[in-house]
């Protein structure tokens, strides 16, 4: 009974992701700047890293927690790199 | 227990990401979507990381659940701020 009780929680919070996922995709589509752009890849960066832990649990490996590390890693070099990069291209 | 605890850490924090995400969907301005996003996503991500460290309950793992935190808190404001500065400037020029 609890196995169950936790894996339909689960479910619901990977579906709030989803969401969250979907939501920023639309801005990451209508953004009129590209800084909105850059905001929605940061924050789509960030709904992965929630991704892969909870697959942790779900999988029950805790391997999938250096993943965590690696993508906050590239996801703030990609944010600093994009955003340098419009501050001198304008 | 250990369940309720893990499960209302994960759905708070996928709440929170999901609030984040509807502010960088409906705010006006780059700076406020900005503003949106930043802060309710590391605490949301703060969150998940405790669960998923509660559910593994080894050393190693929260070690990296330290790390993981602290690179989060560090790197987050220094990434809006490099974002907003270059906001600032374009639209200064324009």
């Amino acid at each position: 009974m609890e196995p169950g009780i936790q894996q339909i929680l689960m479910i619901i919070s990977f579906s709030t992701l989803l969401a969250a996922m979907v939501l920023a995709l639309v801005r990451l589509i209508r953004g009129p700047q590209s800084a909105d752009m850059i905001v929605a890849l940061d924050l789509i960066a960030s709904i992965v890293m929630g991704y892969i832990l909870i697959y942790a649990i779900l999988a029950d490996k805790m391997v999938y927690f250096d993943i965590a590390i690696v993508i906050s890693l590239i996801s703030f070099m990609g944010t600093v790199a994009i955003s340098i990069y419009l501050k001198h291209n304008r | 227990m250990k369940e309720i605890i893990i499960s209302i850490l994960l759905l708070t924090g996928s709440l929170f990401i999901l609030i984040a995400a509807i502010g960088l969907l409906r705010f006006r301005d780059v700076l406020s979507r900005m503003h949106a996003t930043t802060k309710a996503t590391s605490f949301g991500l703060l969150l998940i990381v405790t669960g998923v460290a509660l559910y593994f309950l080894t050393v190693a793992v929260f070690v990296k659940a330290v790390l993981v935190v602290l690179f989060i808190y560090l790197t987050a404001p220094l990434a809006a701020h490099s974002i907003s500065k270059t906001t600032h400037k374009s639209s200064k020029r324009d």
